[in-house]
């Protein structure tokens, strides 16, 4: 395999370059990350994040060929023999893959993610039926990769203003759990012309999610919302 | 300015103009299939009428209305700066009004 990879050390280089490394295909590489394991002990410069090696953390989150993903569940066996990656799109880029994470975490702060509930704390827990539980699949599995924001257009034009898919996925899921009780006041601070309709239905998030998750559609479920509460 | 006139309200606007808009064209094409005009008078006499000078007031206001939005959104996307992004809305904003002022003058002022 040929692996073409983005390279600059701000220390060092005055602009990025493309590092070519010929890999050969072992029996033992199972996932990508296998291969950049291989090429970080060829080259102990070469820079990038990973921890958990299953994909759920997040961490190994970059852009094969163009579409982003997670070195650690991407098969060797999916990519053909010249790879080509590149650090997630739209953020700034610290050190060879990895890139500044803040514009990411900032959005996803800004839609309180945690259960806003100021009614008396019942005697044991929130209760919560089985269909009121399943309303939360497909939002809480979200680990944060910045897969999907990182190929969206509209946050790339402006990632200071728009939330972006994983902050809004997120927003739904704090929105539609019952527990919660400011759905209010989380709909109307997403109804402005910045932090939830910058987005235009693209579905490159939905596309590219490493989890199979559809930010649209939560997104669009939030639009219905807004447009019940107001009619 | 409450917020939510620059978020939902333009978005459902948008939609909406759009589907009277395809059904406006639909119409059109309708009359010009089954009951062309055959003249100019004709054509003037048909759109001046009460019923269907209505019906293109109408149909222009969602034209503007819909662009406005479409326009504003790209400008939005794409110009940062406060005092450009203000001059680029008001030259969208001025040029639709004039183009409502014209289409407002033809239908009204137009002899039959």
């Amino acid at each position: 395999m040929q692996i073409s990879v983005f390279r600059y050390d701000p220390e060092k280089d005055v602009k990025p370059y493309m590092q070519d490394y010929e890999v050969e295909r072992q029996a033992e590489d199972r996932m990508l990350l296998d291969v950049l394991g291989r090429i970080k002990t060829m080259d102990d410069t070469f820079t990038y994040r990973r921890s958990c090696r299953e994909g759920v953390c997040g961490s190994d989150a970059m852009n094969i060929n163009g579409r982003n993903g997670l070195a650690c569940v991407t098969t060797t066996r999916s990519l053909p023999d010249h790879v080509v990656l590149r650090p997630l799109p739209g953020l700034p880029v610290i050190r060879d893959l990895v890139v500044d994470m803040t514009a990411f975490f900032k959005q996803y702060h800004s839609i309180k993610p945690w259960v806003i509930n100021d009614d008396p704390a019942p005697e044991r827990e929130h209760l919560q039926s089985p269909a009121q539980r399943d309303k939360l699949d497909g939002l809480y599995e979200c680990i944060l990769c910045a897969c999907c924001s990182t190929q969206c257009p509209s946050f790339w034009w402006n990632p200071d203003k728009f939330v972006g898919p994983a902050g809004l996925l997120m927003a739904y899921r704090f929105i539609i759990d019952s527990r919660d009780k400011a759905t209010e006041e989380r709909l109307d601070d997403l109804n402005d012309a910045y932090r939830l309709f910058r987005c235009r239905t693209i579905m490159n998030c939905t596309e590219v999610c490493p989890k199979g998750l559809a930010p649209s559609r939560a997104i669009e479920k939030i639009r219905l919302l807004m447009t019940k509460k107001s009619v | 300015m409450k917020k939510a006139f620059a978020g939902l309200r333009p978005w459902l606007l948008q939609r909406l103009t759009a589907v009277f808009m395809l059904l406006f064209v639909l119409f059109l094409l309708a009359h010009f299939l089954f009951d062309p005009p055959r003249s100019d008078a004709e054509w003037r006499g048909w759109v001046l009428s009460p019923g269907t000078s209505i019906v293109f007031t109408l149909f222009f206001a969602s034209l503007f209305l819909h662009t406005w939005v479409g326009v504003r959104d790209v400008i939005l996307d794409y110009v940062h700066p406060a005092g450009l992004r203000i001059g680029a809305l008001a030259l969208l904003g001025s040029g639709l009004l004039a183009m409502s002022a014209w289409v407002a003058r033809i239908l009204l002022f137009t002899p039959p």
